[in-house]
């Protein structure tokens, strides 16, 4: 190993959230404004099973704005594996662009590994620009 | 073999590895997914990356 790196998802890409979507079962995301009880949001409109109020993702921020109130109106559990599966997909599409290719397993623990395969297809290197 | 692995936790957050690279050229080979995914909040370097590719070395050589 060389280096080792913590990231921070942030949903700033409309098509993988849209594949996050498809892979969940989930609707796609609609563009638009929802009020969140006291507030309201504009983005791209997810609706969480079991949740009361869509989730609201910001691509220009990345940000999601929701309101479950601490749970009660939808669990959290369930934006977790929005995040997760955007993150999956994302890498999907950004290993594609740049000619590697990418591997997918699930662990015992709930996380997924991704194997991104360096320089397996065409676009591969190592400081290429993208 | 060239990789980049990465763990997705159930809560979404990744965390990104490079294995058999040698040098700072990992941190290149790597720098489109920490940009993709979001924001970098951490790095750790490895023993690995302090040392200098072989062939490296030899392009040093032929240049001098």
């Amino acid at each position: 190993m060389s280096h080792i790196v913590s990231i921070k998802t942030r949903l700033t890409d409309p098509v993988a959230l849209s594949a996050a979507c498809r892979r969940l079962g989930l609707a796609e995301p609609i563009a638009g404004s929802a009020r969140l009880f006291s507030a309201e949001a504009t983005g791209l409109l997810v609706n969480l099973p079991g949740w009361h109020y869509p989730a609201v993702v910001d691509t220009t921020s990345g940000e999601v704005k929701f309101d479950n109130y601490a749970g009660a109106w939808g669990q959290p559990e369930e934006l977790d594996k929005l995040l997760q599966g955007y993150a999956v997909e994302k890498a999907r599409i950004e290993a594609r662009r740049m000619g590697h290719t990418m591997t997918e397993q699930a662990l015992d623990n709930g996380s997924i590994k991704l194997t991104i395969q360096v320089g397996a297809g065409a676009g591969g290197g190592n400081g290429g620009a993208a | 073999m060239k990789t980049i692995e990465v763990i997705v936790s159930p809560q979404g957050q990744a965390t990104a590895q490079t294995r058999g690279f040698t040098g700072s050229s990992c941190r290149d080979a790597s720098r489109f997914i920490e940009q993709a995914l979001g924001e970098k909040t951490g790095e750790q370097l490895t023993a690995e990356f302090h040392q200098v590719g072989v062939s490296q070395t030899e392009t040093a050589k032929q240049c001098g």
